[in-house]
């Protein structure tokens, strides 16, 4: 019953923790349905309600404010409409302690630590409360308001040092050498490792072969978006939209247009409704053609790759037409589009689609039916429901383990709910279903593109001019990226710069899930396992 | 007595030289194949710049090694570091010993045959062994250890395959074989063995899918992660030259060698030994890799019980073939 649990937790809220204040929302509006402040005491009691409802936890960040610290809880649900529910706590500043909940959310891990890291906030209880995002050897808290962008450790001296300590620390928690007899030992898969998708390190602990533990280090693509769109206007954000998730950029464009307009109260044409969802849907083909060829090529298998590149080259064309542009996209605007689509667009789109076709049904022969790779994949790396909900997986990779939660259809956005497509699934959550998950979605995708290639109707592609700072007040918007739900949390002061942007990348949470998925795998599993994620790293590192 | 042991040697010294002139330039033909070969399975066109269609590309890329730098590892023991790559390579030319060219044209016409055979890869896979072991780096390390395994796995299915072939033909003289291919290659009667003979060799010479050892998308490069230069160009030689070899002995074996229609005896063996290696790649550039322990399943659940099924199969048809006689 979805909305009985709704008013439980509202009402469970009201009469067990009593929040400081109590506000309800415009779903429609703010993109949640109330927002509540807790006591920071209470705040354990209320994540393990939310997790026993079902809630997975969204996102967690902070803020900082000029008399205290604010921490933001967004819980979630896997059902249509979401659940979208915000939960604070107060932080005093000289305190500068709030109660870790990595115990009742395994997501919670993660995010706590990025917020240790950016903001300095201690959460007491945290089991490995270190460094995330940058470097152990670093002294700054880039995310605090008096941070003014001079790195404390810029003395080259004093870097280095810090690097040399770094390491014997890390000599001392890991020991390196094989000594005789010795079967237990440490294997850096990465940073530098052709199956790792960029800058990724996985520490594995190992016996011989098998896995008995792993912990993905990562940071090294850190740029700090979110930092950097806090001292710059709106307007000069895009470019930040593009190269985060480099591969599927289009639905982050998407999600930062779909915020503002929302912020801003504003509606964009019929004609741009299209052209956005034609666009992100090629885009997302691209994105998991991406995945299959590296995949494949994790695997062993180098040919797939080349034929994966040759139909992603076919849409980078066309979109590279559209945008002027073949990687990170910067196409959207609030209100509209960069530029109309070419006369051209549609007659190569139209060329497209059945050539797609059969070359979806080539791939389906050639590699889902292959005896090896079912072999490789089926059973590796299994995420369970449970899972998944502790730490707040989704996109494809929830998909895979039986929970059809796509936001195109849930939480629908632009002209979605007008489209016929199916949200794909499977049940085993192994690497072999999120490989179908997959599959299906190119088709998906395929459909919902030819089903309106030929509809695009006239229209303005821009609203004109708008005012350049964004009204105050609090928004959340999210969008079904290729790897999953990419949130975008905005407080605006009503200046010309948002006061704070928090980026929720999917990559990030899946990633944080692969520690249980690898348990008493074989180290070709690891590299299965992480191929079957989908991870883009400069997106989780931002 | 002194001119035979005199002309003996000068013969040895001059089939030595031919024979590592022939792998080096096999080697180089094979790279080339194998570039060509997989740029057209890729949708693309390979090498096509240097020389006609790119036939220099390899000459050009092996004097690149040539001149590179070769790099020491840390901490690494170095007799066995060194050691290594020759013991890779050099047994693999020594193959060449048994190989029958044309009827007569063998450098040694032992009567073990490829026994010696056998027994010469297994000390390449020493070398292996060593090399990753002895190079202080913990993906080498993996990397031997899975090709030990391997290559115990799977000699077993490798000389079992063959049996069947030596039972029919009542010797192990490679050239006594072929000869008796002259109506009917044994393929025709050992369908069975030449299949696991060809699964078993892939495994032998690190061929995908069996390329565990090397595995580059979970172990780097495997063993040879830490050699550079000619003594990566050592490895690189001993696998494609090992290649050729088992395919070479497979068309001995059972596509009849040497036997073939008006053009002379070599012209045939390299045909089908080529048409051989062309198969193995294809077969690399067509499947994923395998797990290592499906690798070993694969060996000791499916290869040796058919090896051993085609063993008793033989020799009942043997037997019975003996009876109604």
């Amino acid at each position: 019953m979805p909305t009985l649990a709704e008013k439980d937790i509202k009402t469970w809220l009201l009469e067990n923790v009593k929040p400081d204040e109590f506000l309800e929302k415009d779903f429609k509006k703010s993109g949640i349905l109330f927002e509540a402040v807790v006591p920071s005491g209470k705040i354990r009691e209320t994540a393990a309600e939310f997790l026993a409802q079902g809630y997975f936890l969204e996102s967690l960040t902070a803020v900082d404010f000029a008399e205290c610290f604010e921490v933001v809880y967004h819980f979630n649900r896997w059902e249509s409409p979401p659940k979208r529910c915000c939960v604070k706590i107060l932080v005093p500043k000289e305190e500068n302690k709030a109660p870790s909940i990595s115990s009742i959310y395994k997501s919670a891990n993660w995010f706590e630590r990025e917020v240790y890291d950016l903001f300095g906030i201690h959460f007491t209880d945290h089991p490995n409360l270190k460094r995330i995002l940058l470097p152990e050897s670093s002294a700054i808290f880039p995310l605090l308001k008096s941070f003014k962008g001079e790195p404390a450790g810029s003395d080259v001296e004093q870097s280095l040092k810090l690097i040399e300590e770094d390491k014997e620390g890390f000599e001392i928690r890991y020991p390196q050498t094989i000594t005789e007899h010795q079967k237990e030992y440490y294997l850096n898969l990465g940073p530098q490792h052709p199956s790792t998708h960029g800058v990724l390190r996985i520490l594995l602990h190992l016996s011989g072969e098998r896995v008995l533990d792993a912990e993905p280090i990562i940071g090294y693509a850190h740029r700090h978006h979110e930092k950097m769109m806090e001292i710059q206007t709106y307007q000069a954000c895009w470019p930040n939209m593009g190269r985060l998730d480099y591969v599927g950029a289009m639905s982050y464009n998407f999600a930062y247009a779909l915020l503002v307009e929302k912020a801003m109260g504003i509606q964009p044409s019929r004609r741009v409704e299209f052209i956005r969802v034609i666009t992100t849907e090629l885009n997302r083909i691209t994105s998991h053609l991406l995945w299959l060829g590296t995949f494949l090529m994790d695997l062993g298998a180098f040919t797939p790759f080349f034929y994966c590149f040759d139909d992603r080259e076919r849409i980078l064309d066309i979109l590279e037409m559209v945008t002027g542009e073949r990687l990170t996209y910067d196409y959207f605007r609030f209100g509209g589009l960069d530029k109309d689509v070419p006369a051209d667009f549609v007659p190569a789109v139209k060329a497209f689609i059945p050539h797609f076709k059969k070359r979806l049904r080539d791939y389906d022969l050639l590699i889902t039916k292959n005896i090896i790779f079912q072999k490789r994949t089926k059973g590796v790396g299994v995420l369970s429901r449970e899972n998944a909900l502790a730490y707040g997986v989704t996109g494809p990779c929830l998909r895979a383990s039986g929970v059809p939660f796509d936001l195109r259809r849930d939480e629908p956005y632009s002209i979605y709910p007008e489209l016929d497509f199916d949200v794909a699934a499977a049940k085993d959550g192994d690497v072999f279903s999120r490989h179908l998950v997959r599959m299906q979605e190119m088709r998906e995708s395929l459909k919902i593109v030819s089903q309106i290639i030929d509809k695009i109707p006239p229209g303005e592609i821009t609203l004109g001019k708008l005012p350049k700072n964004v009204p105050k007040g609090e928004t959340y918007t999210a969008v079904e990226g290729a790897r999953g739900l990419f949130g975008m949390c905005l407080l605006s002061d009503g200046s010309l710069n948002p006061y704070r942007l928090k980026l929720r990348t999917p990559s990030f949470s899946n990633l944080n899930a692969m520690i249980d998925m690898v348990h008493g795998c074989f180290v070709s599993d690891v590299v299965s396992v992480l191929g079957s994620l989908d991870v883009v790293l400069p997106e989780i590192d931002r | 007595m002194n001119s035979s042991l005199l002309s003996e040697t000068f013969k040895i010294v001059l089939l030595g030289t031919l024979a590592i002139l022939f792998v080096a330039v096999n080697a180089l033909f094979l790279v080339w194949m194998e570039r060509r070969v997989a740029a057209r399975f890729q949708l693309r066109r390979g090498p096509i710049h240097v020389g006609w269609q790119g036939s220099l590309q390899t000459l050009a890329d092996a004097l690149k090694l040539l001149s590179k730098e070769l790099v020491f590892p840390h901490e690494a023991n170095k007799f066995l570091y060194l050691l290594a790559p020759l013991l890779a390579f050099a047994p693999i030319v020594c193959a060449f010993v048994i190989l029958p060219l044309g009827p007569g044209a063998v450098i040694r016409d032992l009567n073990v045959g490829f026994l010696l055979l056998f027994a010469l890869t297994n000390i390449s896979f020493i070398g292996i062994f060593m090399a990753g072991w002895a190079s202080n780096n913990k993906y080498g390390a993996l990397g031997s250890m899975r090709a030990v395994a391997q290559n115990i796995s799977y000699e077993i299915p490798l000389l079992l395959s063959t049996m069947g072939v030596v039972m029919a033909a009542q010797t192990m003289k490679l050239s006594e074989i072929v000869s008796l291919q002259e109506k009917a290659w044994f393929i025709t009667v050992q369908p069975l063995a030449f299949l696991l003979f060809f699964c078993s060799s892939l495994a032998e010479a690190n061929r995908a899918p069996f390329d565990i050892p090397e595995a580059e998308s979970e172990l780097v490069a495997g063993f040879h992660t830490e050699y550079s230069g000619m003594r990566f160009a050592l490895f690189f030689l001993g696998e494609y030259t090992a290649i050729f070899v088992s395919s070479a002995v497979a068309a001995a074996l059972f596509l009849g060698g040497w036997q073939g229609p008006l053009l002379p005896g070599p012209f045939w063996l390299l045909l089908k030994t080529y048409a051989l290696v062309f198969t193995v790649m294809w077969v690399r550039w067509t499947f994923p890799r395998l797990r290592s322990d499906q690798l070993m399943n694969f060996a000791w659940k499916v290869l040796i019980p058919f090896g051993i099924l085609n063993v008793f199969g033989t020799a009942l048809w043997l037997y019975f073939e003996k009876f109604f006689a």
